[in-house]
């Protein structure tokens, strides 16, 4: 039998002492950053529409992959989490196995996007996007890569627009909306949406990322700002947290219908599972998915459980589905070392043998 | 040997207070208009990004330096007393140090603009009018302001029916709080069992945020969660639905354009634009499969002419310089995409009509 805690006086006046000397000292280095930059990969217009911009990646060499590969996003946050700094890009790792990278980035709604619906975004913006990158690439298909929401939205654009799209890879995607461990689900079954988005009109991001943090409160809200001080004093390190707190609070409204129209009929009525969405007045069917499906989710994803992902295997209905599970969360997917040697190259392997 | 802990627990304390009262005052010198990112010579932009960074990184960072502070100061793993008594002390004499500033910004930004919101506009708007000494919320309106009562009475309503909501969510996030404590006790009585020992602060407040996370994880999904969550959600809605209303009629009494008056015209914008979308595709399909049949009907005649000899074919080429059955075989098969050699087709057939 040991008494657990073993707190030396000296010890802990060292502790305390360097802490502060480490905050201090730290806040001098604060004060001088510049704003931290993306990676920035080169890239090149495709395609703009209102907000929306479609971007051609372009690697050192070119592609060698024969069909283009559009990235979806979400529409919370930035796409710029896939290319987030050099040696931290799935952008540049894809460019440089050899594929073809799009990017759709939504841009950021305001007012005029108010009554933007689920139509406007998937038969109509992802359509026409889809459409732009056929026809940069002179393909008949291409490959979607869905990204959490953007991989929903890729499952509802596949099922109902087939003929586009060769390949899918959905990654952290949402498909059966009520599992026990999702906390947004949870928190989000007993609210009037209609009131929500009557009185507020588009959500505003930074009423979102306060529900995001508000998942692990103590974590985001503290405990990641007391490791900061840590690295004060490693500028390499330092910008690398700046630059992952611009991406984090510098994200875009919600446009209000879109908004109320996710909420009621994915995560309030899950209807994507039940094959009872309608989109646009063109039922979605996962069953009509036949087209290779890659499945990748994070075993410690908090906004997306991982079962939440893996229904898509139990409904969709192709007969080429493969599933990876990354030993990660929800944002490490991208941006850890682990997930630059491993998410990349799996992507790649797997649209190698079906392009 | 007892006095001489408590001076050098004093004189630490001491120190420890000296040294956070130096940094605070090094960052409120160092900034302009106290804030340090903040200005035109700031590197960070806009004064409201540092004041958020600011705000978000000084309240973390200061309740742990207190819980810091505190804990040192305790005497908590320092002897043989009873831990679990000292524990208990640390956490109750900083009033949940560090949890209370963790959760605490659970509901600041957001729920906390919205409570000035409407705290102001209760003060600029009273329920009733100065002096009147009954239940103005339960008072039946009547007379030419009737509307107007109403509306008033629907908002204190609404109100204090947030209120009330946001205090029910309050009391979970203080359970969370408790049971996150004992959680901690929990995982330190297991390591009694084992030669493992928390030898820093860091270590224990660590262990700390895992315990405060499981208890909160628990009670952030169970249903009595769930239901003071959307309501106290759906009671926001209600009194900022009732504000926007009131606000709507003073504009229209000053002539100036309304919210909801905006918001139509938006939703209207999007009909519209959709209609014409809906139209032009519409066109597109129709002329598509126009152009469809009057090639079918082109291979028909063709399939029932008597075929030409060789050297007739020659002298009958096409407007397009190719063959009539090369512009079949364009739009069947385009090389381009689909849409696009779609269009072109159909701009083709325009042409020709």
């Amino acid at each position: 039998m040991y008494p657990p805690l073993r707190l030396d006086p000296a010890a802990l006046m060292g502790e305390i002492s360097a802490f502060q000397r480490k905050l201090t000292a730290g806040m001098d280095n604060l004060k001088h950053q510049l704003e931290p930059e993306y990676a920035n990969t080169p890239r090149e217009l495709v395609y703009r529409e209102d907000k929306l911009s479609v971007w051609r990646m372009k690697g050192q060499g070119k592609p060698t992959a024969k069909t283009p590969t559009l990235i979806v996003y979400a529409l919370v946050n930035t796409v710029w989490m896939t290319d987030l700094q050099e040696d931290r890009s799935m952008v540049r790792n894809l460019l440089e196995q050899g594929e073809d990278i799009y990017l759709l980035d939504w841009g950021y709604p305001d007012a005029v996007d108010r009554w933007l619906t689920l139509d406007d975004y998937i038969n109509g913006y992802l359509d026409r996007c889809v459409d732009a990158v056929r026809k940069a690439a002179g393909a008949d298909a291409i490959n979607l890569l869905g990204i959490c929401q953007g991989g929903t939205f890729s499952l509802c654009y596949t099922a109902t627009h087939g003929e586009k799209v060769r390949n899918l890879i959905t990654m952290v995607t949402p498909v059966d909306f009520q599992t026990p461990d999702n906390m947004l689900s949870s928190w989000s079954q007993q609210m009037n949406v209609d009131l929500f988005v009557d009185s507020m009109g588009n959500i505003p991001a930074e009423l979102l990322n306060w529900v995001y943090l508000t998942l692990k409160p103590v974590r985001l809200n503290q405990q990641k700002y007391v490791g900061l001080v840590d690295i004060l004093d490693n500028p390499k390190e330092l910008q690398n947290f700046l630059r992952m707190e611009r991406w984090i609070f510098d994200s875009p409204d919600q446009a209000g219908e879109a908004f109320r129209e996710f909420i009621k009929e994915f995560y309030q009525q899950n209807k994507l599972i039940k094959g009872e969405l309608i989109i646009g007045g063109k039922p979605v069917d996962l069953g009509m998915i036949t087209q290779p499906v890659l499945n990748i989710f994070a075993e410690q994803d908090h906004l997306v459980p991982p079962d939440a992902s893996r229904a898509l295997g139990r409904h969709v209905g192709t007969t080429d589905y493969t599933q990876l599970a990354f030993k990660g969360g929800h944002i490490g997917i991208y941006v850890s070392s682990r997930a630059q040697r491993e998410v990349p190259p799996a992507i790649h392997q797997w649209l190698s043998t079906r392009n | 040997m007892a006095e001489q802990a408590n001076d050098f627990l004093k004189d630490y304390q001491a120190m420890a207070q000296q040294s956070w009262d130096a940094w605070t005052r090094y960052l409120q010198q160092n900034s302009p208009s106290s804030n340090p990112f903040g200005g035109g010579a700031s590197p960070f932009g806009s004064s409201s990004t540092g004041d958020d960074f600011m705000a978000r990184s000084m309240a973390a960072l200061k309740g742990y330096g207190d819980w810091l502070q505190g804990a040192a100061s305790s005497g908590l793993g320092q002897g043989p007393a009873d831990w679990q008594q000292s524990l208990q002390n640390l956490f109750s004499n900083l009033g949940g140090q560090p949890f209370a500033n963790a959760f605490a910004s659970i509901d600041s930004e957001a729920a906390k603009s919205f409570g000035q919101l409407w705290q102001s506009w209760f003060q600029a708007n009273p329920p009733g009018a100065p002096g009147m000494k009954f239940d103005v919320e339960h008072f039946a309106a009547f007379g030419y302001t009737r509307e107007k009562q109403r509306l008033q009475q629907a908002l204190t309503a609404a109100m204090q029916n947030y209120t009330e909501w946001a205090g029910k969510y309050q009391t979970l996030i203080q359970r969370a709080n408790t049971e996150g404590f004992e959680r901690l006790q929990g995982k330190l009585a297991d390591l009694t069992d084992s030669s493992k020992q928390i030898e820093s602060l860091k270590a224990l407040y660590d262990l700390w945020v895992d315990a405060a996370e499981e208890a909160y994880g628990k009670i952030a999904l169970s249903e009595e969660f769930r239901h003071a969550y959307g309501e106290m959600v759906n009671a926001q809605g209600r009194v900022r639905q009732l504000q926007q209303s009131q606000l709507d009629a003073w504009c229209r009494d000053l002539g100036l354009p309304t919210r909801s008056e905006v918001t139509a015209l938006g939703k209207r914008m999007h009909e519209l634009r959709r209609e014409v979308r809906g139209q032009r595709g519409a066109q597109d399909n129709d002329e598509i499969a126009n152009l469809r049949a009057e090639v079918a009907a082109l291979k028909r005649q063709l399939a029932d002419k008597p075929r030409p000899a060789k050297s007739a074919e020659k002298k009958v080429p096409s407007r397009s310089g190719k063959r009539a059955t090369d512009d079949v075989v364009a739009v069947r098969r385009p090389k381009a995409a689909p849409a696009v050699a779609a269009r072109k087709s159909v701009a083709r057939g325009v042409k020709r009509k």
